[in-house]
């Protein structure tokens, strides 16, 4: 039996160190992200975290940290219907191929049938959907916020 | 155990008839689809073909045609030798409104065991709706090499 995990891959029309930027800086992830800040000294093994509206959604560390080629972290989703759940990692490879990017993203060690990987399974496309319509024409996805919907860890 | 089956979805800054017409007219496929012409006359049952530089590369059999909300077609692969005695999988494209948006779900299932066709649409996919999101967003295609192996 495989062990679940989430394999998303897109192209986008950008420079291998914009998309690093894209992943590693606040100010850039809120705005594709949907108002998801990510902070870290992007060490290996110093924490991370993103934030939105100065509370907390998601936090771990960092795996691996190669600029422009790959960046991995752990995953611990703050909401509290996800805690039990084992820590999961996600992992980002940028690979040039003629003049776009190829990312995949990766995201493992999932439980099965658990909160975070429906979650991640629906948030990821929707992300990445957004950062690549940020990088190629200069504006994020405008999508609606849903104020009942619970859409923060969904989105993350 | 599941039945293997490829999913990709994605968000698109356009409208669902403007999407429609992306996937089903071969003067636009070819913008963003390696030069790959869709012919059909798009009636349930009617056939199907992909077409890349007068290459038929696939063909196969249109299954639903309710625009601008679900295309289906069956998919049997030619060029690859392995691939094609296979049996034909299926491809479902869904579109979905989501506010300024349209959700785009993509699903290639019933695929033969030990599926080479599997492998090579895995591949080919991505780029695809890649290419297609930029030109619909952008009004640019993306450049993407071709990969290998034919299928796609």
């Amino acid at each position: 039996m495989n062990k679940p995990e989430f394999v998303y891959t897109t192209y986008i029309e950008t420079s291998a160190e914009k998309l690093w930027r894209a992943l590693t800086d606040g100010d850039f992830t809120e705005r594709y992200w949907f108002g998801h800040r990510v902070a870290s000294a992007w060490e290996i093994g110093s924490p991370y975290k993103f934030s939105k509206q100065g509370n907390n959604t998601i936090e771990g560390k960092v795996l691996a940290f190669e600029p422009h080629k790959r960046l991995a972290y752990t995953w611990d989703p703050c909401a509290p219907n996800a805690h039990g759940e084992r820590t999961s990692r996600v992992t980002f490879d940028l690979e040039p191929r003629g003049n776009v990017i190829k990312l995949t993203v990766t995201h493992d060690n999932l439980d099965e049938g658990g909160k975070t990987f429906r979650d991640i399974s629906g948030g990821w496309p929707m992300v990445i959907a957004s950062l690549k319509s940020l990088l190629e024409t200069g504006k994020p996805l405008p999508v609606e916020t849903k104020p009942n919907a619970a859409p923060e860890q969904r989105r993350a | 155990m599941r039945k293997p089956e490829f999913v990709y979805v994605t968000y698109i800054e356009t409208t669902p008839a403007k999407l429609w017409e992306a996937l089903t007219s071969s003067a636009f496929t070819r913008r963003y689809w390696w030069n790959t012409e869709v012919k059909s006359d798009w009636k349930v049952g009617s056939p199907f073909a992909l077409v890349t530089n007068g290459t038929p590369t696939d063909v196969g059999e249109v299954l639903e045609f309710d625009p601008p909300r679900r295309l289906s077609y069956t998919f049997h692969h030619l060029l690859n030798e392995a691939a094609k005695k296979e049996r034909p999988s299926r491809v479902t494209f869904v579109l979905e409104p989501a506010g300024k948006l349209v959700k785009l779900t993509l699903t290639h299932e019933d695929f033969a065991e030990d599926s080479v066709v599997l492998g090579g649409i895995s591949s080919g996919w991505p780029a695809i709706l890649s290419s297609l999101k930029s030109l619909l967003e952008s009004g640019t295609a993306l450049e993407i090499p071709p990969p290998c192996g034919g299928i796609q």
